[in-house]
């Protein structure tokens, strides 16, 4: 059964609404933010340029790490959340198809817009294509076209969701994965792309 | 004053947008992840890297959003228009009574980034509302119709350090409140 992200999403429009008196949304297991994407990079982007060449390699671990540690936390509690077992669970058959269900959230999110499954070969190796990341969105506007694949928080998420699917238990499967992104809209590909992978390391 | 938030935030296309503009939602590990990677990696730099991007971000937002609500005119009601969106979009409550043009008090009685750094870090020993201090200043000097780094919000009382409430003092920059 195909999951269906625009009940997924209006369930997040309408639990985004839900605002107790303190303006806090707890909705998936988490406490939820809305914010314009053009403050998520310009912190990226920025934090990138501030590391300067010298510690690229070390700013851009940071970025990713950062997002894959928030993904596995932040989908663990989601998939645990009655939302879930209400909202997507059903619409689950199969281990595999979580990933249909955390994409959709994804979507849902804002993260990038579609989000097609290329390939998944369980326990291994994990192929999705994103059609509007905002982080690819954000550095063509800022700063033009990259060198690089430059959608680091889209990166951590991928791994993360493998991690989650066919690492160890929570909490000990974190970073069992690491995710590549072939192509980039940043870097005037069409689409960007992520795979990830058992990590070498 | 009534929102419509239904038709304010929604999905066209591939974006999701708040009155058209592209935004993302995110957890408070993620916020919390970067805030905590920005001031490790780069110490009072990455602080200040915050704060500038929350408010030239908010800066630019309220421009636009104010521009499609040219009822509210009143600086009153701008006011109680950006306590609103801070807390529709989950950030918290935020109380901007005692405020004007040239500065003064705001009060943040519960906010996102202090329940997030809370849950993931315990206690701080130095103020740590960064964002809110970058949002106030970008939604303030949209507001008044002010440049970008016009103000400079500083907080006072954090509750991340156990205080009962954050507070934030608002001058114009070079030190003096403007009146
Ligand atoms: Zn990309
Ligand atoms: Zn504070």
């Amino acid at each position: 059964m195909a999951i269906d992200s625009l009940k997924i999403m209006r369930a997040i429009m309408e639990g985004s609404k839900i605002r107790d008196e303190k303006g806090i949304i707890p909705l998936f297991g988490v406490y939820l933010s809305l914010y314009f994407t053009s403050y998520y990079n310009i912190v990226s982007f920025d934090f990138l340029s501030r590391m300067g060449k010298r510690r690229a390699e070390e700013a851009e671990k940071l970025l990713i790490g950062a997002a894959q540690e928030c993904g596995y936390s932040t989908f663990h509690g989601i998939r645990q959340s009655w939302e879930w077992e209400e909202l997507v669970q059903p619409m689950l058959e199969t281990v595999d198809d979580q990933i249909e269900g955390f994409l959709a959230v994804a979507t849902a999110f804002g993260w990038g817009g579609e989000i097609e499954v290329i390939d998944l070969i369980p326990g291994n190796r994990l192929h999705f294509r994103v059609h509007e990341s905002y982080e690819s969105a954000g550095y063509l506007k800022r700063l033009g076209i990259a060198e690089v694949g430059k959608c680091y928080m889209l990166r951590g998420v991928a791994a993360a969701f493998m991690d989650l699917l066919y690492g160890d238990a929570y909490p000990d499967g974190c970073f069992t994965f690491s995710a590549i992104e072939p192509f980039c809209r940043a870097k005037g590909d069409t689409f960007c792309e992520f795979i990830a992978e058992k990590s070498s390391t | 004053m009534f929102i419509d938030w239904q038709d304010k935030l929604k999905r066209i296309g591939n974006r999701v947008v708040l009155f058209d503009i592209p935004i993302a939602m995110h957890c408070h590990h993620y916020n919390i992840n970067l805030h905590k990677m920005l001031e490790d990696s780069l110490g009072l730099e990455g602080v200040r890297l915050i704060y500038n991007a929350a408010e030239e971000s908010n800066h630019t937002a309220f421009k636009i959003m104010l521009e499609e609500y040219p009822l509210i005119r009143s600086d009153k009601s701008k006011l109680e228009f950006a306590a609103s969106i801070y807390q529709h979009c989950g950030l918290g409550v935020i109380n901007f009574q005692d405020v004007g043009p040239n500065g003064g008090r705001i009060i943040s009685p519960s906010s996102h980034h202090v329940t997030g750094w809370l849950a993931k870090h315990g206690l701080r020993k130095t103020p740590g509302c960064h964002f809110t201090r970058g949002w106030i200043a970008g939604a303030l000097e949209a507001i008044y119709d002010l440049p970008v780094g016009y103000f400079e919000v500083r907080e006072m009382n954090c509750k991340m350090m156990r205080d009962p409430v954050c507070e934030f003092d608002v001058r114009l920059k070079g030190g003096r409140h403007g009146d």
